[in-house]
């Protein structure tokens, strides 16, 4: 019987975040808040 | 029968447990803004000719210190290795988090700088707008929700918005823009960070994670990041340790701002926990009606001008409360409820987070305790009281050296808005206490 809650393996996981949006929705939006910070100091 | 009956019991606890913890989540919303506007003070200090990268630096270790002293006070640092276990996925979106808080803090000195704290603050609110589109967008917040309470939120939220830019134009009359553009835009680029930087934090709740644990990875992306600008911007470590030497007497009270903030974005947290981000941020960012005060009453700001003016300023602070008050009235429906659980549900399934630890993350519950009672304190360790004790070192340690700043201040008003905001403090942590005991 396999256990379906396994918990994934790293590269699972790292998979799994790279692949959802709410990752990067805050990354895109990081990097360009980083633009406007290097534009305007 | 029998089991139709305990159905019934069973959801009328669950809606009874719904309700306190809306409450309990609308308390720490209020509670937020004014431990977040108290928090904007020191930011004054930019005029008295400490780098704005320094500042924000100086604000951030404050705020580390305090993540990570605070929750190994209130809960012990061995309930994090029970959230690392069960999600370790969210340590990303923890240090995520973070990055972009240090990255709309220093924007906002920027802002403060260019356009004063009067025009940038209502600019950076525009956080709550965003906060309830992700909302929507992402985690369901809203839907289901019924014609009226999104008649509340929103125009709740467009209120705050209208009383935030009638309190700009007023305070405007004072301020010397020196780069109006530049300002306006790191104001409003900060808001967007700020909105944003809610997705990680309604992502972390939902599946469960405690605000506690969350706020200790948070610090780890905030200090990293702030530490890289403040090399990168700064002239390197040489020219940074100079600068540091420079503000040695302020130090202790830009830590003490990021202190301060800590409390306030804990009660954030805990708000955007219980009421989600489409209701938690519009209230805490009543912050900006406390940042006012003070502004008014402590720093002696907008003194002189015109009755029309000062009719502004009034209108502008009632127009908030209006709009924050419609929201705090807008409770959660069952129906929207139950489309939380389903987001819940989502990112349990997409990470395999066992799902007794997510239902009971939902409802303030211990993980570990199945009858869904509060449980009671985790115990704490020696590297806990370590933790505390060092923390509290180095902020005595900074005080003995500190000077006090060269501002007029209105001490009597200081002090009243400290009582409140004590007050603030004892009424939310009661609160939580009680309902969830810190889970």
């Amino acid at each position: 019987m396999t256990d379906e809650n396994a918990a994934p393996n790293s590269a699972g996981v790292w998979t799994m975040i790279l692949t959802d949006v709410h990752f990067w929705v805050p990354a895109i939006v990081l990097l360009a808040g980083l633009v406007v910070l290097h534009w305007i100091r | 029968m029998e089991f139709s009956g305990k159905h019934i019991l069973s959801s009328s606890v669950e809606s009874a447990r719904l309700r306190k913890l809306q409450l309990v989540g609308i308390l720490c919303g209020f509670g937020a803004g004014a431990w977040l506007g108290a928090a904007e003070a020191p930011t004054k200090l930019v005029k008295l000719g400490v780098s704005p990268l320094v500042v924000s630096l100086l604000m951030v270790v404050g705020v580390f210190l305090a993540r990570w002293s605070l929750p190994a006070l209130i809960r012990g640092t061995g309930q994090m290795r029970v959230d690392i276990r069960q999600a370790p996925h969210l340590i990303v979106w923890g240090v995520l988090a973070g990055c972009l808080w240090a990255v709309a803090n220093t924007l906002t000195i920027f802002a403060i700088r260019d356009i004063g704290l009067s025009i940038a603050f209502p600019l950076w609110n525009i956080n709550s707008l965003l906060g309830i589109f992700w909302g929507y967008l992402l985690f369901n917040e809203l839907r289901d929700a019924g014609k009226l309470r999104w008649l509340t939120v929103l125009g709740g939220a467009l209120l705050m918005f209208a009383g935030a830019t009638l309190l700009a134009f007023a305070s405007s009359a004072q301020s010397l823009a020196e780069h109006p553009l530049r300002g306006i835009l790191a104001a409003l680029a900060a808001g967007v960070l700020w909105g944003t930087m809610y997705v990680p934090y309604r992502k972390a709740y939902l599946t469960g994670m405690n605000p506690l644990s969350f706020i200790a990875f948070f610090t780890i992306g905030e200090l990293g990041m702030m530490l890289t600008l403040a090399m990168a911007y700064g002239g390197g470590p040489d020219a940074l340790l100079h600068q540091l030497e420079l503000a040695k007497p302020v130090l202790f009270w830009l830590m003490l701002g990021g202190f301060v903030w800590v409390i306030g974005d804990l009660f954030q947290q805990y708000a955007a926990k219980y009421i989600g981000i489409s209701r938690g941020i519009p209230l805490s960012n009543t912050n900006q009606l406390w940042g006012l005060l003070w502004g008014i009453l402590v720093f002696g700001e907008l003194r002189g001008l015109s009755t029309s003016l000062y009719t502004q300023v009034i209108g502008g602070s009632l127009l908030m409360a209006a709009g924050a008050g419609a929201i705090a009235l807008s409770s959660v429906t069952g129906k929207e409820h139950a489309r939380w659980k389903q987001a819940a549900d989502r990112e349990g399934q997409r990470y395999k987070v066992d799902a007794g630890y997510v239902q009971a993350a939902l409802s303030g519950n211990d993980a570990s305790d199945p009858s869904g009672q509060p449980a009671p304190q985790s115990a704490r360790t020696w590297l806990d009281y370590l933790l505390v004790i060092a923390a509290t070192a180095i902020f005595i340690t900074l005080a003995v050296l500190a000077r006090a700043p060269n501002l007029a201040l209105n001490w009597t008003a200081l002090f009243a808005l400290a009582g409140a905001m004590v007050i603030f403090l004892l009424a939310c942590g009661l609160a939580l206490w009680k309902t969830t005991r810190f889970n």
